[in-house]
């Protein structure tokens, strides 16, 4: 007998143990993270949320080798795009070359450094912005040779855009182009340099067609009356009221263009422009998509989010590359916020200049100009969650996601969207009171509304009799009431 | 104490609110209104106010209930009151006006008393209401507020014996005396504080000398 209690308290002292190393472990976990994970509620407090995405790998041109040779630190690369067969193609700025990466960023499977232009040998300088499209081929914004060079898969020259001519573009108006990207229909989209009219659209033949998404500056009625009251003088002293430019871009399926800029406000890092270049974005609850919400203060680190890259992931969400505080933010097609993540740093998996954002098989991959690397993030569990949630409502399955919210919340029990999910489920369902629950933690007003109307019609109906007999009563009570009063002040009177 | 809330003093109030023009009058020229019975109505607005503010139904009420602060809001509108009548009664001693301090009291503490009870109604019926019912709720709170206010600008008319467009206008001054009022109390409570520094620093000096 005593042997057996002190074999029980042996047993239960061992699994004391690995309960706590558990649990430790687990704490470790958590805060090796090298960034903050969290999100704005309703009210734009900032609440802490479990990482939707983790670094896992760290990679340079140092790691690789090429044919025997060894592929070489990039130098300032600027842009990282992915084709449709899984290659990735980076725009090794600094060494004038385009390093392709295998699906997997395990190898080196091609660098373009030259190519052939009509007979002669002709090479890239300060290849900026790199870009493949639907049928493979690539699309360079050589800047320092101000000309755009498509090249076919295996490097023979399709053609070169260069010289735009329009009588829009001044006669002397050098075109630098930075960033490039290509439609469906082989239409090239160019962001350059020093262009504040907009996106720069060529046709399939390289001939310049038009502006696109062009951003209006907003001039408020109190810099109005000060230019008013100013003299000329102190008017050339002023700053010049000129748009932003466009900082990154990216197509989606339908052909919609995502651009990013930077928007000193804070309220519009982004934009998804029609085939028209209106811009049709939604801005979610908060009104905004710019970025962090919580800008004040007057330090280097404060002030509003500096969207440099977007890239169109699936299912209507985005994700914008922030380059003030390297975070990533996430946006479904409501412009609800879904996830941040990401940091300065010098730590793995933080950026130090972040340029270029690109999903690659499910992972986020970043590529770092100064740290001159690509860094991927992969999926945790609480991410992969809210991404199918989120693609299972974009698809009208709000039904199918509450199970997905419902484990959302066990990670994360304050996300709003995860509650209004499970709200508008059980709002389908019938059961209003739990809908109206689930919608007022997830802060949804109009449907909490629909539910609790629908709730108090459902009541009143089904009482309806208690309240017909409740009034009934109420009037003959009235009725006796008053006679008898009448007939006490009346004996009043005749006495 | 009786005297100031006896039955005949609550009767006049909603006589009052009911006939503003004649309620007013009679409180000017036959003391049938009582200050502290205004008070006290300025004192249920404030909890009416941060009633409606934390418990009307979240269908209506878009407030974080973590910025609502019952005493804060009601010493602010206290503060207000004190301020107002302050103001009002400057402005007025030297524009001809026939009311005394304690008609200014009454007629702006009586005035608040219709604001409250659409707020403290509003309240309740925001429990009931839903979807696009809210359009009863704001209609409800508005006409509650324009009564009140309506009823502020008769009670100084009649106290004061003005006419509507010198109302108006004393009212513009007395905003203006009160934004005076509050920058004089900031600038006499930041000179006393550097004589209380000085004053200090020297308390620290000797005791840090001995």
């Amino acid at each position: 007998m005593k042997r057996f209690i002190q074999l029980r308290k042996f047993i239960s002292l061992c699994m004391a143990v690995a309960v706590l190393v558990l649990a430790a472990g687990e704490e470790v976990y958590a805060t090796s993270l090298p960034y903050d994970t969290y999100n704005y509620d309703y009210r734009e407090y900032i609440h802490y949320t479990p990482a939707a995405y983790v670094p896992a790998s760290e990679i340079g041109g140092e790691d690789f080798t090429y044919n025997g040779e060894p592929v070489g630190r990039f130098v300032s690369p600027q842009d990282l795009c992915k084709a449709d067969d899984g290659e990735i193609y980076v725009a090794d700025t600094g060494n004038n070359r385009i390093v392709v990466l295998n699906n997997s960023m395990s190898e080196v499977v091609n660098i373009i450094t030259t190519f052939d232009n009509n007979g002669s040998e002709d090479s890239f300088n300060q290849p900026y912005g790199v870009c493949v499209s639907e049928n493979g081929q690539i699309y360079v914004a050589d800047s320092q040779n101000h000309r755009v060079v498509v090249l076919e898969k295996d490097g023979t020259l399709v053609k070169i855009v260069a010289n735009p001519q329009s009588e829009s573009l001044d006669d002397n108006y050098v075109f630098t182009p930075l960033k490039v990207t290509v439609d469906y229909a082989d239409r090239i989209y160019v962001i350059a340099l020093n262009m504040f009219e907009g996106i720069m659209v060529f046709e399939t033949d390289g001939s310049f067609s038009s502006f696109f998404g062009t951003i209006k500056v907003e001039i408020s009625l109190w810099d109005k009356f000060w230019k008013r009251i100013a003299t000329k003088e102190e008017r050339t002293q002023q700053q010049l009221y000129i748009p932003t430019e466009f900082t990154g871009i990216d197509i989606d399926p339908d052909g919609f263009v995502y651009a990013s800029n930077i928007d000193a406000t804070g309220v519009q890092g982004v934009r998804r422009l029609n085939p028209r270049g209106e811009d049709v974005i939604k801005k979610g609850e908060n009104k905004n998509v710019g970025g962090d919400l919580q800008i004040d203060g007057t330090t280097d680190y404060a002030g509003p989010s500096q969207f440099t890259d977007v890239v169109y992931r699936s299912d209507g969400i985005y994700s914008c590359l922030d380059r003030k505080r390297g975070r990533i933010f996430t946006y479904d097609h409501e412009g609800n916020l879904l996830y941040i993540f990401g940091g300065l740093g010098t730590q793995m998996g933080t950026f130090q200049l972040p340029v270029a954002v690109e999903d690659i098989g499910g992972r986020i991959v970043v590529l770092d100009a100064t740290k001159a690397k690509i860094i991927s993030f992969e999926v945790t569990e609480y991410g992969r969650l809210i991404n199918e949630a989120v693609a299972l409502r974009f698809d009208g399955d709000e039904a199918e996601a509450v199970a997905l919210w419902q484990r959302v919340l066990e990670l994360d029990e304050n996300n709003e969207l995860a509650n209004t999910g499970i709200g508008k489920a059980y709002l389908t369902a019938g059961d209003y009171v739990q809908a109206m629950k689930y919608l007022k933690l997830g802060m949804n007003r109009d449907y909490y509304s629909i539910a609790y109307r629908r709730y108090r019609n459902a009541f009143l109906t089904q009482n309806a009799s208690y309240f017909l007999t409740g009034i009934l009563i109420l009037i003959v009570v009235v009725t006796v009431a008053k006679k008898v009063m009448r007939k006490k002040k009346g004996g009043g009177l005749n006495e | 104490m009786s005297k100031y809330f006896s039955k005949e003093k609550w009767q006049y109030m909603l006589y009052t609110i009911s006939h503003p023009m004649d309620g007013y009058y009679w409180i000017r020229h036959a003391e049938r209104g009582s200050v502290p019975l205004a008070i006290l109505m300025v004192i249920i607005f404030s909890c009416c106010f941060t009633a409606n503010r934390l418990l009307a139904s979240f269908v209506v009420n878009d407030i974080d209930p973590r910025s609502v602060d019952s005493f804060y809001e009601l010493s602010g509108i206290l503060a207000f009151y004190l301020l107002l009548c302050v103001s009002n009664w400057s402005v007025t001693c030297l524009m001809s006006g026939e009311g005394r301090m304690k008609d200014i009291a009454i007629a702006v503490g009586y005035a608040t008393v219709p604001m409250s009870v659409v707020l403290a109604a509003g309240t309740i019926i925001s429990q009931v209401i839903a979807d696009d019912e809210q359009a009863f709720y704001v209609l409800l709170l508005g006409v509650g507020i324009a009564y009140g206010i309506i009823m502020m600008l008769i009670g100084i008319m009649q106290v004061h014996n003005y006419t509507l467009g010198k109302t108006l206008l004393t009212l513009f001054i007395t905003f203006l005396a009160l934004l005076i009022i509050i920058f004089l109390i900031l600038l006499m409570s930041n000179l006393i504080g550097m004589v209380y520094n000085f004053f200090r620093s020297i308390y620290t000096e000797i005791i840090f000398r001995t």
